[in-house]
């Protein structure tokens, strides 16, 4: 079993998950992050932590494609092991949907 | 039996998993279930024992046979269980409590008689299911509900013990520190005799940090050396400090002034005394980076190997409990 991120990341990255996670096993793209699910111990510790509740264990229904994704991303992107600031913006996408067709595959810039 | 299941067995079980959120356990518990398929042991001839305390929660979490023994005695059911089987491959799992306060004395005798079982320790310096009170490992100081002043007295050293009870593998590693800690345990499974494995574990909610100095990826390198066999002790986040042998005993000095890698401490595992492996052991933070790794692995008959030509067959054996049964009176009371 793993965590993974899902949609609600997307465009709100705030990094609250990074700070917590006792793996270090987030990874960075341009605006959502992702969990390895080779690393994550399923210590459930980010899943409250995330202010828009985008962390789920994959057990959850539907899980699937967003487990692909992290495993997928997770292989390209760089680890981050520290919080920072949200994007601007963060907020006024909190409770838009479909934002999938937003995700940028590009890695964070570092 | 599904012919074209995976070959590799699946050694999680399908209980849920119940520590704290970010508890270190986890972490183990990851491990275990790399490692466990790779020793080629299958999980019908694997048992996990445990004792009590967050720790022992172990065997629901991994598909083998296991047994959720009685407070600091798992080692004692492994003992017989070893001794009765010595086909399967026995782990025990426990902690500073249930290991250092209420069963020390069965870890000692176990090690000593090199019972060929495997014993992790996980050493959160806590009573973490009872809440957070102080554990024979909690430093001085240390504000438990318990100790409200903090605590007054010198812990114990698990490996300082381990090794004054001549165990024959004595081994160190962190729960997050993944790659080490699962090397350490595949080096333990693969010991003939009595492994023991103190690891470093976290306790999120009431004993958060206590391990912070080996754990931290921003100071870590320079509280911890790993330590490896032939290898000299080079530590430090640019691997410029080592650990000298002196008169007075391990020094730390820094390289490339006065001392450079020939002069230092070079690992022994195999040494025949194990006085070395004591002072490495007994590096401490925060005077002395301390040691991950193993500090000891080396070959002695098990107890198996030598009560093998003693054990009396069953009928003798029975003769015996009739006698002592029916031997009348000892001595008589005037
Ligand atoms: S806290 Fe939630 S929204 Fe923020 S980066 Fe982590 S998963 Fe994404
Ligand atoms: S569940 Fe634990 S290990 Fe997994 S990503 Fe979250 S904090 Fe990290
Ligand atoms: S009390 Fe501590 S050791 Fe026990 S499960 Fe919770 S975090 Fe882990």
């Amino acid at each position: 079993m793993t965590y993974v991120v899902t949609e609600n990341c997307i465009k709100c990255k705030h990094t609250d998950c990074v700070s917590v996670c006792p793996v270090d096993c987030f990874y960075e793209g341009e605006n959502m992050l992702v969990i390895n699910p080779e690393e994550c111990i399923d210590c459930g510790v980010c899943e409250p932590e995330c202010p828009v509740e985008a962390i789920k264990p994959d057990s959850e229904p539907d899980i699937e494609t967003w487990l692909a994704l992290n495993t997928e991303l997770a292989g390209i992107w760089p680890v981050i092991t520290e919080q920072k600031e949200p994007p601007t913006d963060a907020a006024a996408w909190k409770d838009a949907e479909n934002k999938l067709t937003l995700l940028s595959r590009e890695p964070a810039k570092v | 039996m599904n012919a074209t299941a995976n070959t590799v067995p699946n050694f999680a079980s399908d209980q849920e998993v119940r520590w704290c959120p970010g508890c270190g356990d986890f972490a183990i518990l990851a491990q275990m279930k790399k490692v466990l398929p790779t020793l080629g042991v299958k999980p019908e001839n694997t048992v996990v024992v445990s004792g009590i305390g967050c720790s022992s929660r172990f065997p629901y979490y991994l598909e083998t046979y296991g047994m959720h023994g009685i407070h600091g005695r798992a080692p004692a059911i492994a003992t017989g269980l070893k001794r009765t089987r010595p086909d399967l491959q026995v782990w025990v799992v426990t902690g500073d409590g249930d290991a250092l306060s209420i069963g020390c004395t069965h870890l000692l005798h176990a090690l000593r008689r090199n019972v060929d079982i495997k014993i992790l320790l996980f050493n959160n310096r806590i009573y973490g299911l009872t809440k957070g009170q102080f554990s024979p490992t909690s430093l001085p100081g240390l504000v438990t509900s318990s100790t409200p002043m903090g605590t007054a007295h010198e812990p114990l050293h698990p490996l300082s013990i381990a090794l004054a009870s001549n165990a024959t593998f004595v081994a160190r590693s962190v729960d997050t520190n993944a790659k080490h800690l699962g090397e350490v345990l595949r080096r333990a499974a693969a010991h003939r005799g009595s492994a023991f494995v103190e690891i470093y574990q976290n306790c999120h909610i009431f004993n958060d940090g206590a391990f912070d100095f080996a754990k931290n990826p921003a100071i870590r390198d320079d509280h911890i050396v790993a330590i490896a066999h032939g290898e000299p002790l080079v530590f430090g986040k640019n691997r410029d400090k080592g650990i000298r042998l002196d008169v007075a005993g391990p020094e730390v000095v820094t390289l490339g002034g006065e001392y450079n890698e020939p002069d230092l401490l070079v690992h022994d595992e195999k040494a025949d005394t194990n006085t070395i492996a004591q002072m490495i052991a007994g590096m401490r933070h925060p005077l002395m980076p301390e040691a991950i790794g193993v500090l000891r692995d080396v070959d002695r008959p098990t107890h198996n190997d030598l009560m093998r030509d003693k054990t009396p067959d069953p009928k003798s054996r029975e003769t015996a409990v009739n006698r002592l049964l029916h031997g009348g009176e000892t001595w008589t009371v005037a």
